[in-house]
C-alpha cells in the first residue's frame, strides 16, 4: 500500500507545476488573478508609486533567478537521488560532512545578489522620502488627518478669511503634474494614508509629524484606503483622491472658497413632491455601494457633480436645512454661510460636490445618502454619528443613540430619529451643496 | 571550616519516618494524577502537543470562518466586529497557542533524548511552565464566553486603539485586559521554559556529547531559548506600561498625557520580530534532522548550519524595524534596517544550500516525513523570497500591510513552521507509541495540505498588489479582488480537509496503526537508542556515551565496542546506587492556579481576587520549597527489567 502512491505523486507534482505555471501566465494577463484593479500597484500614475515598482521589480527578477537555480537543483536531487526505500545490501552514500569552498562560494554569491537589490532600494529610499530639492519650490502642500473613521483634508494654502484653510472630507482633490506634500496627522488612533496609484503608504500617528509627497502625472481619479487597524470599521476607511490640470484645480479651489450655495425657498404653499422617485428599502448591512457605470469614467462622474441637479425641488431644500438645523447635525458638521457649525464630522459646506460619502464608500446618490442618514449603523458599525462622540464608555457629544452619562451607557433609547421624509429633505438639502 | 562541619556532622536518619501530607510526594504514574503532577519530560511534552494542536484547530476555524466571510465582495456573514475578534484571536492563538507550544512539545519530548539525558535539569520548574501556558491560554481565549466577546486589538495590539477610550466597546469591558494579561502569563512560562533548556542543555549532556556533536534540533532549541529569554522582556515591558495606563491611569501611550504610541511599535516588534524566528528556527531544526535521516547522509556543512542559526538570531534582534516601514522614521533608519533584513537573507540562504546539499548525492526514501520536509524547503523558499521583497523598503511601502504580507507570513509559518512541525510528527511518531502512520494516508494528507495551501495563499499575493489591505472585514465587488478570494477560500476549504485527514490518521494510528519497532527510518541520533517505544520513565537503561556526531549511527556501526561500553557503564551506575529519577510534584500546578486565579481578577480590575491568587501562588512556592528535593532510584537488571520506583527507595541527598 505504501509505495503504491508515489506513481501518482509525481503525476501530480506535474499536474501542479502545469497549475501553477498557468494561475501565474493567467494573473499577469489579468483573466484570473487581476493585478489592474482601481488599487492596483502595477498601474502607476505618478514617480512615487513608479519608483517604488522599480524596486520592487528588482527584487522580482533577483530572487525569481535565485529561485528558478535553487529550486531546479532541489527538483533535479530530489528525484535524482531518489531511492524506493531503505535496502540493506545497497551500499551506503559517501557519508560526506560538506564543502567549505562550495558554501562559502554560495554565501559570496548570495551577498552579490542582494547587493543588486540594495543599490536601487536606497536610491528610492531617498528619492520617494520627500519631495525632490528640484521641484520643492513647484511642490503644493495639504493637511490629511485620520479619524475613525474618514479623512479630513486640509489646505494650508488656500486661506478664506475669517474660516482658516479650506477643508475638505474623504476626497482629496490635487493638482495633477505637480508634486503634493501631504502632512499626516491623526486625531485619535493610528491610520495610514494609502492610495496604491499614487504611491505607497506612510502612517498617521498621534504625537508624531509624519509627511509624505505624492504626484499625479495626470488628471485622474484614484481609489485610497486606510491601510492601518484603526477599530471597527477600518475595512470601510476609505478615500478618493482627484487630480485635476492647473486650469482646473484653481476653478476647483475658488468654488469651494465660496461659501455653501443656497437655493431660495418657493412661496409657502407650493406643493413637495412625492417620495416614489427613488429606493427607500432598507439595504443589508454592507450593501455595494458602487456602480458599474460610476467605474466606467468616475472623472466624468466627478465633473458631473460639480453642478447643481436639474429637479431640484426647493421646497424639499429649505425644510432640508431646518432639518439639518433641528435634527442637531449643525454641532458635528460644518456648513459654511449656512446654520452648521461642527468640526467634529466632515466639514459638508460643498459635499454635494462629492463623488462619494461616508469614507469614499458610497458613491453620492440620493439612495446611498438616504440609507446613510437613516441607518447609519449599517454602513459603518460603531461610527460617531450613531454613536456620538467621544468614546464607547465615554460619550460626550449624544449621536443617534441615547447615552446615559449617569450609568455611563446607551440606553437602548433614540436621541435622533429621521424618518423616511425628514431624510428625504436633508439628501436634498445636502445634495444642493454644490 | 567546611571539612570540620562534615566530620561533625552525622547522618540524623537515613530514611525520613513520614512527611505530612502536604508535603507528601504523588507517586502515581497513570490516570488524571499521574498527568496533574508529572515532571517527566515526556508527559510533559505531549502534553504540550495536546493542548497545542487543539489550538491549532481553533485558530483553524478561526481561519476558516475569517475565509467564509471574505468569500464574496459585501459579504454579511459575519460583523466587522466579529471579523476583529476573530484576525486578533487567529494569530494570537496561531503564534503563542499553536505554533509555540508546538516546537516547546518537541523541545520537551525530544532534547533530552537527544543529549542522553533522563529529564530536564528542572523538572518540576518543567511542569510549572505547561501549567502556566495553560493558564495564558485559557485568559486569552476566556472572552469568547463573555458580553464583550474576544480581545479585537490586533494580535500586534497598536498603541492608542488598546486604550480603554478606543477599546472598551463599554463600561467594564476587559477584552483588552485579559489580552495583556494572558500574553504576559505565557511570556512567564516560554521564559521559565527557555532557561530550563538552555541549562538543560548546556549542563545535561551525556559524556561525549561535545556542543559541535550536538544534534541540530538540539542546537536550535538552545538559540530559540536563548531568542525567547532576550525578547520576551522587552513585549512585557511594554505590556506592564499598558497594563499601566489602562489600570492605574499612568501615560506611555496616552496621547493626551504625552505619551508616544510609536513607542509601543518599537517595544513590540523588537521581541515580534525575533519572535518569528523564535517559530521557524525549531522547525528548521526538526527539517535538518529528517534530511540526513532519509537522505542517508549527514547534514551537509553541520557547523555552519549551526552558525547561522546563531547568526539569524543575532542578527534577528538588529531588524525589527522593518516591521515599521511606513511609520515615517526617515531615511537613514529605513535604510539600515532595510540592508540589516537583506543580511539576515543570507544565512537564511545558507540553510536552504546547505539541505540541498545534504540531498545531493544521498539516498533519498520519500517517505512521509520526507515529504513534508522536502514541502517545507519549496515552501520556506517561497516565503524567504517575497521576504526579501519586502526588505527594499521602498517596494514595501506597497506591500506592508497589504495581502501581500499575509501571504508572505503565511508561506513562512504554514509552508516553513507548520510543515515541519507536521513533518517531526510523522518522524517522532513511531519513537513515541510505538505505531507507525499509513504512508497512503500520510502521503495523501500532504498533498491536500500542500495544493490546499498554495490555492490559499498564492493569490494573495496578487490581492496584494492589487491594493487590497489586509484586517479588512469586507471589500467591494469592484476592486478585481473577487477570483483570488474566493480561490483562497476554497483553498483554505481543502487545507481545512487536508489538516483533518492527517489528524484523522494520527488519531487511528494512536489506537489502531500498526506497530513498529522505534528505528524505523534506521536514524542516526540519540533518541533513536531508547530501549523501549514508547520510551521508559527513565529515557535509556545505561547512558549513552557519544562518539560521533551521528551518535546512533556510529553505535550502529560500532555494535561490539559499544555494547561493552554500555556494560560498563551499567555496572558504574548500579554502584553509585542506580538511576536517580525526580519525584511527581502537586506544587507546580498549585503555583500556576494561584497565578492564573490572580491573573484572571487582575484583568478584571478586582484586586482582592488578584490578591487572593498571589497568596495562592505563595503558597504553591513555599510548598514546593519546603516539600524538599524527593527523588528515587531504578534499578535495571542486564535483562532489561526495571525494578525500583518512587517510595520503595528514597533518595539519600
Amino acid at each position: 500500500m505504501r509505495l503504491r502512491f508515489v506513481p501518482s505523486a509525481r503525476r501530480i507534482t506535474a499536474s501542479l507545476s502545469l497549475l501553477a505555471i498557468a494561475v501565474l501566465t493567467g494573473g499577469w494577463s489579468n483573466s484570473v488573478l487581476p493585478v489592474s484593479g482601481p488599487q492596483s500597484t502595477f498601474d502607476t500614475q505618478g514617480p512615487v508609486a513608479r519608483a517604488q515598482l522599480d524596486v520592487f521589480y528588482v527584487t522580482v527578477w533577483v530572487t525569481l533567478a535565485i529561485f528558478v537555480i535553487v529550486a531546479g537543483v532541489l527538483a533535479y536531487a530530489t528525484f535524482k537521488f531518489r531511492v524506493k526505500d531503505i535496502d540493506p545490501n545497497r551500499p551506503m552514500p559517501p557519508q560526506g560532512h560538506g564543502n567549505p569552498l562550495v558554501e562559502l562560494g554560495l554565501i559570496a554569491a548570495s551577498i552579490g545578489a542582494l547587493v543588486i537589490i540594495a543599490v536601487p532600494t536606497l536610491r528610492a529610499i531617498w528619492y520617494t522620502y520627500d519631495v525632490p530639492e528640484e521641484h520643492r519650490a513647484n511642490a503644493y502642500e495639504v493637511n490629511a488627518i485620520g479619524l475613525q473613521w474618514w479623512f479630513k483634508f486640509e489646505y494650508p494654502l488656500e486661506q478664506i478669511e475669517g474660516a482658516g484653510p479650506l477643508v475638505t472630507g474623504n476626497e482629496l482633490v490635487i493638482p495633477a503634474g505637480r508634486p503634493v506634500r501631504i502632512n499626516l496627522r491623526t486625531t485619535d488612533v493610528i491610520h495610514s494614508f494609502w492610495v496604491p496609484k499614487l504611491g505607497g503608504k506612510v502612517d498617521m500617528i498621534p504625537n508624531r509629524g509624519n509627511h509624505m509627497w505624492l504626484q499625479a502625472d495626470n488628471p485622474g481619479y484614484f481609489w485610497g484606503q486606510c491601510a492601518e487597524f484603526c477599530g471597527e470599521s477600518h475595512a470601510v476607511m476609505r478615500f478618493r483622491v482627484i487630480a485635476l490640470g492647473a486650469e482646473d484645480f484653481a476653478a476647483w479651489v475658488e468654488a469651494q472658497k465660496q461659501p455653501a450655495r443656497s437655493v431660495e425657498a418657493p412661496a409657502p404653499g407650493t406643493p413637495v413632491a412625492t417620495f416614489a422617485s427613488y429606493d427607500m428599502t432598507r439595504k443589508k448591512r454592507n450593501a455595494p455601494g458602487y456602480s458599474a457605470e460610476f467605474d466606467r469614467d468616475p472623472m466624468a462622474a466627478w465633473t458631473a457633480f460639480q453642478f447643481p441637479d436639474k429637479d431640484e425641488d426647493a421646497a424639499l431644500i429649505a425644510r432640508g436645512r431646518e432639518l439639518f438645523r433641528e435634527k442637531a447635525c449643525v454641532t458635528c458638521h460644518a456648513v459654511r454661510g449656512h446654520e452648521g457649525m461642527g468640526v467634529t464630522g466632515p466639514d459638508l459646506t460643498h459635499f454635494g460636490s462629492r463623488t462619494t460619502l461616508a469614507a469614499g464608500l458610497l458613491e453620492n446618490t440620493k439612495e446611498h445618502l438616504h440609507r446613510w442618514i437613516v441607518h447609519p449603523n449599517d454602513v459603518k458599525p460603531g461610527n460617531k454619528m450613531w454613536m456620538g462622540i467621544g468614546t464607547h464608555t465615554n460619550v460626550t457629544m449624544t449621536g443617534y443613540l441615547a447615552w446615559d452619562g449617569e450609568t455611563k451607557s446607551y440606553t437602548g433609547k433614540r436621541h435622533i430619529e429621521v424618518n423616511d421624509e425628514e431624510a428625504r429633505a436633508l439628501v436634498e438639502y445636502l445634495h444642493s451643496l454644490k | 571550616m567546611a571539612t570540620a562541619t562534615t566530620a561533625a556532622y552525622t547522618a540524623p536518619e537515613a530514611k525520613p519516618a513520614s512527611r505530612p501530607w502536604f508535603f507528601a510526594r504523588p507517586a502515581a504514574k497513570t490516570g488524571l494524577v499521574g498527568w496533574l503532577t508529572t515532571v517527566d519530560h515526556k508527559k510533559i511534552g505531549l502534553l504540550y502537543a495536546i493542548t497545542s494542536l487543539f489550538f491549532f484547530l481553533v485558530g483553524g476555524i478561526e481561519a476558516l470562518l475569517i475565509r467564509v466571510q471574505l468569500a464574496v465582495p459585501n459579504n454579511t456573514f459575519i460583523s466587522h466586529q466579529l471579523y476583529n475578534e476573530l484576525f486578533t484571536m487567529h494569530a494570537t492563538t496561531m503564534i503563542f497557542l499553536a505554533v509555540m507550544p508546538l516546537s516547546a512539545a518537541f523541545f520537551n519530548y525530544m532534547m533530552p533524548l537527544q543529549i542522553g539525558a533522563r529529564d530536564v535539569a528542572f523538572p518540576r520548574l518543567n511542569g510549572f511552565a505547561f501549567w502556566v501556558f495553560m493558564a495564558g491560554a485559557i485568559l486569552l481565549n476566556v472572552g469568547w464566553f463573555t458580553k464583550a466577546g474576544a480581545p479585537d486589538v490586533g494580535w500586534f495590539g497598536y498603541a492608542p486603539l488598546t486604550s480603554n477610550a478606543y477599546s472598551n466597546q463599554f463600561v467594564g469591558d476587559v477584552s483588552t485586559d485579559l489580552w495583556i494579561i494572558g500574553l504576559q502569563v505565557l511570556g512567564v512560562s516560554s521564559v521559565i521554559g527557555s532557561l530550563n533548556f538552555i541549562v538543560t542543555i548546556i549542563n545535561m549532556r551525556a559524556p561525549g556529547l561535545t556542543m559541535m556533536r550536538l544534534p541540530v534540533f538540539t542546537w536550535m532549541t538552545l538559540f530559540t531559548a536563548f531568542l525567547i529569554i532576550l525578547s520576551f522582556p522587552a513585549i512585557t515591558i511594554a505590556l506592564v506600561e499598558l497594563m499601566m495606563d489602562r489600570s492605574f491611569g499612568t501615560g506611555f501611550f496616552e496621547v493626551a498625557m504625552g505619551g508616544m504610541p510609536i513607542l509601543w511599535q518599537h517595544l513590540f516588534w523588537i521581541f515580534g520580530h525575533p519572535e518569528v524566528y523564535i517559530l521557524i528556527l525549531p522547525a528548521m531544526g526538526i527539517v535538518s534532522e529528517i534530511l540526513p535521516t532519509f537522505a542517508r547522509k549527514p547534514l551537509f556543512g553541520y557547523p555552519i548550519v549551526v552558525f547561522s542559526g546563531a547568526v539569524i538570531g543575532f542578527l534577528g534582534f538588529g531588524v525589527w524595524s522593518h516591521h515599521m516601514f511606513t511609520t515615517g522614521m526617515g531615511t537613514i533608519a529605513t535604510a539600515a534596517f532595510s540592508l540589516a533584513t537583506m543580511a539576515i537573507a543570507v544565512p537564511t540562504g545558507v540553510k536552504i544550500f546547505n539541505w540541498v546539499g545534504t540531498l545531493w548525492g544521498g539516498q533519498i526514501i520519500t517517505r512521509t516525513p520526507m515529504m513534508f520536509a522536502l514541502g517545507f524547503i519549496w515552501m520556506f523558499m517561497m516565503g524567504g523570497f517575497s521576504g526579501v521583497m519586502h526588505s527594499a523598503a521602498p517596494a514595501d511601502a506597497q506591500q506592508q500591510d497589504s495581502y501581500f504580507v499575509v501571504a508572505h507570513f503565511h508561506y513562512v509559518l504554514i509552508g516553513g513552521s507548520i510543515f515541519a512541525l507536521l513533518a517531526g510528527i510523522h518522524y517522532w511518531f513511531p519513537l513515541v507509541f510505538g505505531r507507525i502512520v499509513s504512508e497512503f494516508w500520510g502521503k495523501l494528507s500532504f498533498w491536500v495540505i500542500f495544493v490546499g495551501f498554495n490555492a490559499t495563499f498564492f493569490p494573495m499575493h496578487f490581492l496584494g498588489l492589487n491594493g487590497m489591505p489586509r484586517r479588512t472585514a469586507v471589500y467591494d465587488g469592484n476592486m478585481g479582488w473577487n477570483n483570488a478570494n474566493l480561490l483562497a477560500t476554497i483553498g483554505a476549504f481543502i487545507l481545512a480537509v487536508g489538516i483533518g485527514i492527517y489528524f484523522a490518521v494520527i488519531v487511528y494510528t494512536y489506537f489502531k496503526g500498526k506497530k513498529t519497532s522505534h528505528d524505523i527510518w534506521d536514524a542516526r541520533t540519540l533518541e533513536w537508542t531508547v530501549p523501549t517505544t514508547p520510551p521508559p520513565e527513565h529515557n535509556f537503561h545505561v547512558t549513552p556515551t557519544v562518539h560521533a556526531r551521528d551518535a546512533f549511527w556510529y553505535e550502529k556501526t560500532h555494535a561490539k565496542e559499544i555494547a561493552a561500553e554500555k556494560a560498563r557503564v551499567a555496572a558504574e551506575t548500579e554502584a553509585h546506587g542506580g538511576i536517580h529519577m525526580p519525584s511527581q510534584s502537586w506544587y507546580p500546578l498549585v503555583t500556576a492556579m494561584g497565578l492564573f486565579i490572580g491573573a484572571l481578577f487582575f484583568a478584571h480590575h478586582n484586586y482582592t481576587g488578584a490578591i487572593v491568587g498571589a497568596g495562592i501562588l505563595l503558597v504553591g512556592v513555599l510548598g514546593w520549597a519546603f516539600e524538599g528535593p524527593g527523588g528515587y532510584h531504578l534499578h535495571v537488571k542486564p535483562d532489561g527489567t526495571v525494578t525500583g520506583g518512587e517510595g520503595q527507595d528514597e533518595a539519600k541527598h
